[in-house]
């Protein structure tokens, strides 16, 4: 860090510590032989790995987080990606507003979408909770969807495509052999960015969770409020580990910059 | 079948799951919550405004959210600015570190802030190791800890905004101010930080509409006591099924969000043609 701008310097160490610090409190809390959040922590000991990996809520939860996350990518991108090629490639009238209502999710408090399927969907129409979470999901991954593949198709040269009809090839081949791979990218990281949205959430999780579909960071919130034990640090440092690994996937093939750039365009 | 047309029918799915996944629910809590007329909710709504209780909870709530800004704009642009103008490789390194609590899940993140703040949490016994309490004071289930909270949660977004926006004000300008006799910090604020104002803008706008509608940082670091919209929406909706109330609190904060959005995009546009 340059230190000719010392009071620059000496925010960005303070911001680094707020945003790392706690991580690895949680981390070497995990690893105590003792069975309390003490600190510092009293011995070594992998028991609340061990714990938390045979507490039954605990696995059942991150089952139900697995399946709704994966559920709900491959939903919001089976419905989003047509959507956006017809967004980005249609010429159709009131493409702004399309854009507009695709994108609509992200603006409205998730805890705000939860309440309204909550009470409109399970109360009301006494929808089963999971189709609700699935929904809810899908719709909060929708604007991802189309941001992150719209990104990819905007930065690309759409005479490609016209050049390949213009000598023959049938719409259907066009796109596959030249939309698709341009789309390919784009769709990576929004698959990426929609499954950790969907694993990490918590706002729709809340309000439309049931006894047999709640996710796994609903479980540990219930946890937390009845017990204040060291379980929930080994849990999170699992969750942490499975994190890092996404994380260096991501940067080796499309590249943090390129996933996060989509987002805040 | 036309081209406009096939094009037409690629949107229908998912403008069908943005009707009933989405519009006609959130419609719903204005005009049809279970069993409650909508001019009940209005009423409440009305209460909500002049009632010195929900008020408290609304000022708590925009308070700590205009701090939580605040203070990431001061932690999160300096980041930026050392991030967007380092030519070594730990530049990329520590960029990642800031982007990659953003994978990391908030329950995660928070938890870390029960382990410091709690009563034999870490930074308890090294006030008191080192004899400035004699006792580790209260900090869990405080607004401090709740802005330490949010801060750590919002940080990440502010620096991505404001280094995509220092990253193009370009370094010749800096170094043309400090040729012309301007000192480093002159150079900051009158070049650099006004260059990057739509990126300060947009920092700003994502952490305030994130901060005053997070429920995990309030619900384990507020406690019972620091209540704000967003606790008090689950509880009327969860605990005392309070239907009225809580679409009231919803559209609370669905207003509060969106005219502050709409405002700093507003600003942003200005600053982009002036």
């Amino acid at each position: 860090m340059n230190t000719r701008k010392p009071v620059a310097a000496a925010l960005a160490i303070v911001g680094y510590i707020v945003m790392l610090v706690p991580i690895l409190f949680v981390v070497a809390t995990a690893f105590t032989s003792g069975s309390t959040l003490r600190f510092p922590p009293e011995g070594l000991s992998f028991q609340w790995f061990d714990a938390a990996l045979s507490y039954a809520p605990f696995t059942g939860a991150l089952l139900t987080s697995l399946q709704l996350a994966v559920a709900s990518t491959f939903l919001a991108l089976a419905v989003g990606v047509p959507a956006t090629l017809a967004i980005y490639r249609g010429a159709l009238p009131g493409k702004g507003l399309v854009e507009g209502l695709f994108l609509s999710p992200l603006i409205i408090p998730e805890l705000v979408v939860g309440l309204a399927l909550y009470q409109q969907l399970i109360i009301t129409f006494r929808v089963d909770n999971w189709p609700v979470l699935l929904l809810g999901h899908t719709a909060l991954l929708l604007p991802y969807a189309v941001r992150v593949t719209g990104a990819a198709l905007a930065g690309s040269d759409v005479s490609l495509e016209e050049a390949a009809r213009g000598l023959g090839a049938s719409p259907l081949r066009t796109f596959f052999t030249i939309t698709l791979p341009i789309l390919r990218p784009g769709i990576f990281s929004a698959a990426l960015l929609g499954f950790i949205t969907s694993f990490n959430n918590v706002p729709l999780s809340l309000l439309l969770q049931s006894r047999e579909s709640r996710t796994l960071p609903i479980t540990m919130l219930d946890y937390v409020q009845q017990s204040y034990d060291p379980m929930i640090a080994a849990t999170s440092t699992l969750i942490l580990a499975a994190t890092v690994v996404i994380a260096v996937i991501a940067e080796r093939t499309v590249g943090f910059a390129k996933i996060f750039g989509g987002i805040n365009r | 079948m036309t081209r406009r047309g096939t094009f037409a029918l690629l949107l229908l799915p998912g403008l069908a799951f943005l009707t009933f996944g989405f519009l006609a629910p959130a419609m719903g809590i204005l005009f049809a919550a279970p069993g409650t007329d909508a001019s009940e909710i209005f009423i409440r709504l009305g209460e909500m405004l002049t009632d010195p209780y929900d008020l408290r909870i609304i000022g708590r709530t925009v308070g700590l959210g205009l701090i939580v800004t605040a203070v990431c704009l001061a932690l999160g642009f300096p980041i930026a600015y050392i991030l967007a103008r380092s030519t070594s490789r730990w530049g990329g390194v520590l960029l990642a570190l800031a982007i990659f609590p953003l994978l990391l899940s908030n329950v995660v993140r928070t938890f870390g802030w029960l382990v410091i703040l709690g009563s034999n949490g870490a930074l308890g016994q090294l006030l008191v190791h080192f004899g400035i309490t004699e006792t580790p004071p209260q900090m869990l289930y405080t607004p401090f800890a709740i802005v330490m909270g949010l801060t750590q949660l919002f940080l990440p977004l502010a620096i991505i905004a404001c280094y995509s926006a220092v990253s193009q004000v370009d370094a010749g300008l800096d170094d043309a101010a400090r040729g012309l006799g301007a000192s480093r910090g002159r150079t900051f604020w009158d070049v650099v930080v006004p260059l990057s104002m739509p990126g300060v803008v947009v920092a700003a706008t994502l952490v305030f509409a994130g901060s005053v509608t997070a429920y995990t940082t309030p619900y384990l670091l507020g406690g019972s006591r620091q209540r704000l919209l967003s606790t008090e929406l689950y509880s009327y909706s969860s605990v005392t099924v309070d239907w009225a109330s809580a679409s009231a609190t919803a559209i609370v904060m669905t207003i509060l969000v969106v005219l502050v959005s709409t405002v700093a995009a507003r600003i942003g546009r200005k600053g982009a043609t002036a």
